[in-house]
């Protein structure tokens, strides 16, 4: 009896230690079994991995069954897509807009991958359409408050008391029609504000609201920036930044412009909490409109700093082809989503038409 | 007669089985048709980050769903900046599931980094770090260290403990009574000691989900009653055979000794797995002095019963000093290589469990031994001894 309890006990003791020996010495052998998958990220790194991987931007190099991230939100069709409007022509000839907006509160939307989160929206998105006029035209807002809360919209610009979106609250299943003459000329915000009003701006109710000169700006690849960001956890400090709402977007999906064409991008900054934005611009310089209310530049720079609402026209040609980063210069924005890429293709057969008209 | 033996047997049973049989029906009714009714309130996520370990570039964090749903983790951020990060399996965690994320880093030692993530509903979780330090790559070596340790810190400081035994064997009884209470003293303070290191684990690295507190007293119970039980088979038996019953005592305090000891191996190898090296040699030199005391607690018993000598006495010192102190020597490498909170708020509780338990048993035994007495100077003074003792030296730790 009690011999066989001892061999018992050998018997286990050599057991565990031949198995621990196995352990030591094969360890590795026993991981690199396990397949390995390849990633690259967003800050241009490679990841092996046997699981998944959590990045707002990533594509892989192995596993073709690995598709990109995405998000429903298509921001490069944002960023050149302008709303004019229905068009009609006043017996007095002048140009009237119409234009319907309606706005909810109960959408959800992945605000980066795999990140849901409830926004409110004007037509369904954020930033709300973008909405463009020519200076004394009639634009008119037939607007709709699908939401369970009240809202308004409230235009940067000039127009009647009435018109402005403060006082006269539309409750849910409300309506309301916004009729002013387009004015100035120039790039505004347009955003809800009903109390508590940094809760209805932060969850999306903006957008931007561009009043053309008569006589038109020169010919470009036009583009509209909406600097903003989303406090996905209500700690009153955004978790995302972005140009256009999806963070990185522009770094995986870089825009595609030509060398020697004009650029104009419209650029606003809606970003709350934070008291500044920034824009810089990599291997370049642009030139500056404050609100776009001028014709005539005001900086020669390739850094602007925005507070909130600030917005204005930028506009620059690249000579160079090649990848070309823009990002805030607040870094912290950046690492967070608030950058993106120039893709700057050869423009060979086409002279630099853009540049004779719009020298300087 | 027997019939009806038997239908009364029946009946006991049925009546035994009716109350489940509506408590199934109960719950039947609320997860099924009852639960619109009891669908109120909102429950939150909730993720916990349980371990952090800093590698060649790279920051490998355990991660626990602890919260009432499933859960998806989606984004791993660094000081709050994003960070590309590898998760394995995969993202989706059910309750108290765990995963890997892997963050490529280039981290700098000693520094501060607070690691957050992201669920799918855009709520971020967070762990501060006080100062990165590299994790432990199990090799034989690193083995090999902290088996050393644990031999320095485990057995050794208990067999010079056991040297005590000639010198309390020719003590007077009162005397006697004064070391048995002494080391009653001893334990009592090291169960305290693992109480409290259990709470300060749980509340440190264990989400709330887990119950911390009522976890570590559950298991100290459970731990105490179990060597309760067992003991008093073990004294039982000790009587009628050849095992003297203060060699039982002894054994079982040495148990009790040795789980402790095992919760002292884990806070050294975590000492040294968290890179607080300097730390960890005060722990060492701190462990070292406590526990010799630890050998006068398994002296104690031995010196009175049969009068053991030569070798045989050699030999079961021996055994004892093994079984409280080599549990170390296991507890470091766990704590190094492997470890986990919740294995280690287990065994700390487990630990002062069976010190209760030993208490209890030295406590009876003084008074079997003694006049029926517990209040004499002697064992008053030793408790009391005892305590202080063992604090005055966990001032070094």
């Amino acid at each position: 009896m009690k011999k066989s309890r001892s061999r018992i006990m050998i018997v286990s003791i050599s057991v565990i230690i031949a198995m621990s020996a196995l352990y030591f010495t094969f360890t590795e052998d026993i991981i690199a079994q396990q397949e390995d998958n390849v990633f690259v990220t967003h800050s241009g790194g490679v990841i092996k991995t046997t699981g998944e991987i959590i990045d707002p931007v990533y594509s892989t190099l192995l596993d073709p069954e690995y598709t990109e991230s995405t998000v429903e939100f298509d921001a490069m069709e944002y960023l050149r897509e302008f709303n004019y409007g229905h068009v009609s022509q006043l017996p007095d000839g002048t140009t009237l807009r119409e234009f319907t907006i309606i706005a909810e509160d109960d959408k959800i939307m992945e605000v980066s991958p795999g990140v849901f989160f409830n926004v409110w929206t004007f037509n369904g998105t954020v930033p709300g359409p973008t909405i463009r006029a020519t200076e004394g035209d009639l634009v008119r807002i037939n607007f709709i408050n699908n939401g369970s809360k009240s809202h308004t919209m409230h235009f940067h610009g000039i127009h009647p008391a009435e018109m402005d979106g403060v006082f006269e609250i539309v409750g849910p299943g409300g309506k309301f029609t916004y009729e002013f003459e387009a004015g100035p000329v120039g790039i505004h915000p347009y955003h809800c504000h009903v109390m508590p009003l940094e809760e209805h701006i932060v969850r999306g109710l903006y957008g931007v609201y561009i009043v053309d000169p008569k006589e038109g700006r020169p010919a470009a690849d036009e583009m509209v920036m909406v600097l903003n960001g989303f406090d996905t956890d209500f700690d009153t400090e955004n978790n995302f930044y972005a140009a256009n709402s999806i963070p990185f977007y522009y770094q995986n999906n870089p825009i595609q412009i030509n060398t020697n064409e004009l650029i104009r991008i419209y650029v606003l900054n809606m970003v709350e909490f934070d008291p500044i934005n920034n824009l810089h611009l990599h291997g370049n310089l642009y030139n500056y409109y404050p609100t776009g209310t001028s014709l005539v530049p005001t900086f020669y720079t390739d850094m602007i700093t925005l507070s909130q609402t600030e917005r204005g026209i930028i506009e620059f040609e690249y000579k160079y082809p090649g990848k070309y980063l823009f990002h805030a210069h607040k870094v912290e924005f950046s690492e967070k989503g608030w950058i993106g890429i120039f893709q700057v293709n050869d423009n060979l057969d086409q002279k630099p038409q853009t540049e004779i008209e719009y020298g300087t | 007669m027997e019939l009806d033996n038997k239908s009364s047997k029946g009946k006991i049973i049925v009546s035994g089985i009716i109350p489940f049989a509506f408590l199934i029906l109960l719950m039947a009714y609320i997860f099924g048709p009852g639960s619109d009714l009891l669908d109120f309130g909102i429950p939150l996520p909730e993720i916990t980050m349980e371990k952090v370990d800093f590698v060649d570039s790279e920051i490998r964090v355990t991660v626990r769903n602890t919260g009432p749903i499933p859960v998806e983790v989606v984004m791993a951020d660094i000081n709050d900046r994003i960070q590309p990060a590898a998760i394995e399996p995969d993202r989706f965690l059910e309750r108290y599931e765990t995963a890997l994320v892997i963050i490529p880093f280039e981290w700098n030692e000693a520094e501060p980094y607070i690691i957050g993530l992201t669920i799918e509903d855009g709520t971020r979780f967070e762990k501060e770090i006080e100062a990165a330090a590299p994790a432990l790559e199990p090799s034989l070596e690193l083995v090999g260290f902290f088996a050393m340790i644990g031999t320095y810190v485990g057995i050794i400081p208990v067999m010079i403990g056991l040297l005590w035994l000639p010198f309390i064997r020719k003590i007077s009884k009162n005397k006697y009574h004064f070391f048995l209470a002494l080391t009653a003293g001893l334990l009592l303070f090291l169960g305290i000691d693992s109480i409290e290191e259990a709470l300060d684990v749980s509340e440190e690295n264990l989400a709330g989900s887990f119950n911390g507190a009522l976890l570590v007293a559950t298991v100290v119970v459970l731990s105490f009653l179990g060597l309760h039980y067992s003991g008093e088979k073990l004294i039982r038996r000790a009587a009628s055979s050849r095992i003297a019953k203060p060699t039982a005592i002894a054994l079982m305090i040495s148990i009790g000794i040795g789980l402790h000891n095992f919760g002292e191996g884990l806070a050294i190898g975590a000492a040294v797995g968290l890179g607080s090296i300097a730390f960890s040699t005060f722990l060492i030199v701190g462990f070292a002095l406590h526990n010799t005391t630890e050998g006068i607690a398994i002296a104690a018993p031995m010196s009175r019963g049969k009068a053991l000598i030569g070798k045989a006495l050699i030999v079961k010192l021996a055994g004892l000093g093994l079984i409280a102190g080599a549990p170390a020597i296991f507890g470091a490498w766990v704590g190094g290589f492997v470890y986990s909170p919740f294995t280690s708020v287990i065994f700390l509780a487990v630990g002062a469990g069976a010190i209760f338990q030993v208490i209890i048993t030295i406590l009876r035994w003084i008074r079997e031994e003694g006049d029926k007495n517990l209040s004499s100077a002697a064992v008053v003074s030793g408790f009391a001894a005892g305590m202080l003792i063992m604090y005055l030296t966990s001032i070094l730790v």
